[in-house]
């Protein structure tokens, strides 16, 4: 089947057999932020934003996306800068293999107005951190929010 | 020292932040193929055929190898999940269609899963050829136990358990080999590529020269990696033969039955004690459930010969058996072998105190090391440090007596069970050798190639600041490449906490070397230079690191502008005292961490910001061993806990706060760095201290409640709670 996504403002028109997952359409068109990690949709490292909600790519057939706009973790504009740096700043990465979906996670946080701690630990808690202890990510995100 | 001892941010993040670090699975070299296994669904069978015919003539099915490629060795699989063929395929897609069509044919033989019945007589044996399933057998021994156990007021006895866990590193095992007909070439998810450079060279009969293994970024190990995989030779093999690139990731299932498991050690132990409280004598058995083959050598042995802890206990005799059963082969996990002990030992110290009578403090106080070195009845001495005087500044930093006045206020006012726990720890860190490359470029900076395997700890980072104080120069300039067999003579890798010590001494005597090499500037200047500020200066007249480059490239000077060293190590010992509290839900028994608190003497600290980023990270792998995180088998040998939706790896809901100290006035190791291992130092730690703060929580309702295995999940939580009502 022949679809169209939008990702991070560049439009692709791919053919996909139905059967394939969004993770997988996602990696082969260059975007490897995006990554797998579980089997089950536990882990969240496939996380991105599709039209605006964060979905597991890997519980996502590329299909359903056809028209849709998705944000992955290469995305850049003002706001993922500052939370890159929040980043940075707060030591919120070790291996690296969760943050993209973290990224992507606190991306949405920020943008749909939340301000408490609750809200960011409800947040992230479709993230698997295996490295972290997540404070550093919780300490990071909370700097981000308005 | 300008950057050493500083919070400096992470090279690494500047990559990683913007999802551009090549993972494994990032790596697609043209034309590459995908590789998949046929595993085994039996825990113990016998293969009668395998059968690939339907494979090979499935869509994009490339090649097929069957049990000629060293599958199921002696004819038969051990464990759930073992590999017994291999399918290559032009795409993933196909590839698992055609595996599918695999037909295999297992005569099922009885499985053997728990280690008490697999040393008894007569019990199925998981490796026939060693005529019982005991891998491994030995005895530790020191100081007059027999004497101690006739001396003494009381003796306690008991078992105590860890549960089989899995490390479950967010990135699942891969592999990739590209053959060019000269030189075979792999990025392996590991953290010895080393060791699968001298394999594959083996298995294949190549040079050590024509084989390069290179380890891109890894999404964690905690010691998952630190092993040479099956499946790293067989793609190698695959990728010679077909003179291809060859691939293989695991799914996070198949990476659950074939990464190794952690932990899983009993301890049978005896303890000889006066009624001071004082412990004389320790005498037990430690044993590992090893799983199907005994690839992690040594992890009863480690927790045998660190079972006395930072206590000075005069005498000791403790055995450690491996035992072989019908699962997942058992190997190291962040710490291997040291958490065991000290959850050990401090189960223990903690008994002794409730049986006499004492508090818990006074009892560690009175049985601590007094003076340092100390050798311990099993042979082992413990480096520097003040453990004394550390345990008490601890106490005061971590507010341990605040803490349990207020949950004991929390309880009589509010109903609230929140109990308090605390640990002290020594352990054991870095061992081996570890190799440097440093170049000095045209332009003053310095390229560093270290044999170090980062998966996450920031060693790009921390070497660059080791680098950089030693030659003086800004970090900017200082660049450090990893995890490339090409560019170091050998190396061991990161594991054991030993990274930054062994690693980082190797940095400062291969920069030293540097220096001296360059310092023959001196045909320069006609002088014996003095060096400062990365300038080589006689008198008035001066040459920087730039100018002495240019003058030997220029052939006006000689001297290498490459340098190696390799550093061999001397094992340190941390210590440090971790505190835990904890809520436990009466109705539930579900037990919620709500602050970790930590304070180390691990030496000179080499980056604030990354040790605590260590603590936190290792204390709560600690937390989920203690309370929510176990491989459980049924009793056909089938994991039941598979994946991450049946496994439970805490998330940000189960952390609790973290405040991290490290020791104000440090017990420097003695090597050139001066630090200690912290890398597995808090996953060591916590698990006791949670413990006991779980028991000092439940003992309100119950006040003979004694926790003595992990998990301390909720229904056992809850049992101990209500039952038996004291």
């Amino acid at each position: 089947m022949k679809i169209t996504l939008k990702v991070n403002g560049n439009i692709h028109e791919v053919e996909v057999e139905p059967r394939r997952l969004l993770v997988h359409v996602l990696r082969e068109l260059g975007y490897t932020s995006v990554k797998v990690g579980c089997d089950t949709a536990t882990c969240g490292a496939c996380t991105v934003l599709m039209n605006g909600r964060p979905v597991k790519s890997c519980n996502v057939l590329a299909v359903q996306a056809d028209g849709a706009e998705i944000i992955t973790a290469e995305y850049s504009d003002e706001l993922m800068e500052k939370i890159r740096e929040a980043f940075k700043r707060n030591h919120a990465a070790q291996c690296g293999y969760c943050t993209s979906g973290m990224l992507i996670s606190a991306y949405h946080l920020a943008k749909s107005g939340a301000k408490s701690e609750e809200e960011v630990v409800e947040g992230i808690s479709g993230n698997l951190c295996r490295c972290t202890g997540y404070q550093n990510i919780i300490n990071a995100i909370k700097e981000v929010l308005v | 020292m300008r950057y050493i001892g500083k919070p400096i941010l992470r090279v690494e993040d500047d990559v990683i932040l913007r999802g551009r670090a090549q993972y494994v699975d990032d790596i697609e070299p043209p034309g590459v193929l995908y590789a998949g296994f046929v595993r085994s669904p039996y825990a113990h069978a016998r293969v009668v055929k395998v059968d690939l015919s339907d494979v090979r003539g499935a869509k994009g099915v490339v090649a097929v190898f069957g049990p000629e490629l060293g599958f199921a060795p002696g004819g038969k699989v051990r464990y759930q999940g073992e590999a017994v063929a291999m399918v290559v395929a032009r795409d993933r897609y196909l590839l698992y269609d055609a595996l599918e069509k695999a037909v295999v044919e297992y005569e099922p033989l009885p499985a053997v899963l728990d280690i008490f019945e697999a040393m008894k007589p007569g019990a199925p044996l998981v490796d026939e050829s060693l005529g019982s399933n005991i891998a491994s057998d030995e005895v530790y021994q020191g100081g007059d136990v027999e004497g101690a156990f006739r001396e003494a007021a009381r003796v306690l006895e008991g078992r105590l358990s860890t549960q089989r866990v899995i490390p479950a590193a967010m990135e699942p095992r891969g592999v990739v080999a590209v053959y060019d007909g000269a030189m075979l070439t792999m990025w392996s998810s590991t953290q010895v590529p080393f060791d699968i450079k001298k394999e594959v060279a083996k298995a294949l009969d190549l040079p050590l020269s024509s084989v390069r293994v290179i380890q891109p970024y890894v999404g964690g190990a905690f010691g998952s990696k630190l092993l040479v995989y099956p499946e790293e030779v067989a793609v190698a093999k695959a990728a010679y033969m077909l003179k291809r690139a060859v691939k293989w990731v695991a799914t996070r299932s198949e990476d659950f039955k074939a990464t190794t498991h952690g932990r899983a050690l009993v301890l049978d132990y005896k303890v000889a004690v006066d009624n001071g409280g004082r412990i004389l004598a320790i005498e037990g058995t430690v044993y590992a459930d090893a799983g199907a083959y005994y690839w992690g050598e040594g992890l009863a042995d480690t927790a045998a010969k660190m079972l006395p802890g930072p206590y000075d206990i005069g005498a000791a005799r403790v055995r450690a058996v491996s035992v072989l059963t019908n699962k997942t082969p058992l190997s190291a996990y962040r710490g291997a072998g040291r958490p065991e002990a000290t959850f050990f030992i401090e189960r223990i110290v903690d008994a002794v105190a409730d049986e006499l009578g004492l508090d818990r403090i006074e009892v560690r106080r009175r049985n601590l090391v007094k003076r340092l070195p100390y050798t311990n009845p099993l042979g082992v001495t413990y480096d520097t440090g003040d453990y004394p005087a550390v345990f008490e500044r601890a106490l005061e930093k971590l507010g341990y007596y605040q803490l349990k006045r207020w949950a004991e206020e929390e309880w009589k006012k509010n109903g609230r069970l929140i109990g308090v726990g605390l640990s002290a720890y020594v352990e054991i860190t870095t061992f081996g050798y570890e190799a440097v490359v440093m170049r000095a470029e045209r332009d003053g900076s310095i390229t560093v190639y270290t044999a170090l395997t980062p998966t996450g700890q920031g060693l790009v980072t921390a070497l660059a600041q080791v680098v950089a104080d030693e030659l003086e120069i800004p970090i900017e300039k200082v660049r450090v490449y990893w995890g490339d067999t090409a560019y170091v003579p050998d190396g061991i890798g990161t594991m054991g906490s030993r990274s930054i010590t062994a690693g980082g001494s190797a940095a400062i005597l291969a920069a030293r070397k540097l220096k001296a090499e360059l310092s023959k500037a001196a045909q320069l200047l006609n002088c014996e230079p003095v060096y400062r500020g990365g300038v080589f200066h006689c008198g008035d007249r001066s040459a920087t690191i730039q100018d002495v480059v240019k003058a030997v490239l220029r052939g006006d000077a000689e001297a290498q502008l490459t340098v190696e060293a390799i550093y061999h190590a001397e094992s340190n010992f941390p210590f440090g005292v971790h505190l835990a509290v904890v809520e436990v839900g009466p109705e539930t028994g579900f037990v919620k961490p709500l602050l970790y608190k930590s304070y180390d003497d691990v030496g000179q600290v080499v980056n604030p910001l990354l040790a605590a980023g260590q603590i936190h990270g290792g204390a709560l792998q600690g937390i989920a061993q203690a309370l929510y995180e176990e491989a459980i088998y049924d009793e056909g040998g089938n994991l039941i806990t598979p994946n991450l939706a049946y496994y439970y790896v805490p998330t940000a809901h189960e952390a609790p706060r973290f405040e991290v100290y490290f020791a104000e006035e440090p017990h420097p190791s003695a090597t050139p760095i001066g630090s200690k291992g912290i890398g597995e130092a808090a996953t060591i730690a916590s698990t006791p201290a949670v413990i006991s703060a779980v028991e000092d929580a439940i003992r309100k309702i119950n006040p003979r409640a004694r926790i003595v295995k992990t998990p301390a999940d909720p229904e056992y939580v809850y049992k101990l709670m209500w039952s038996a009502r004291g």
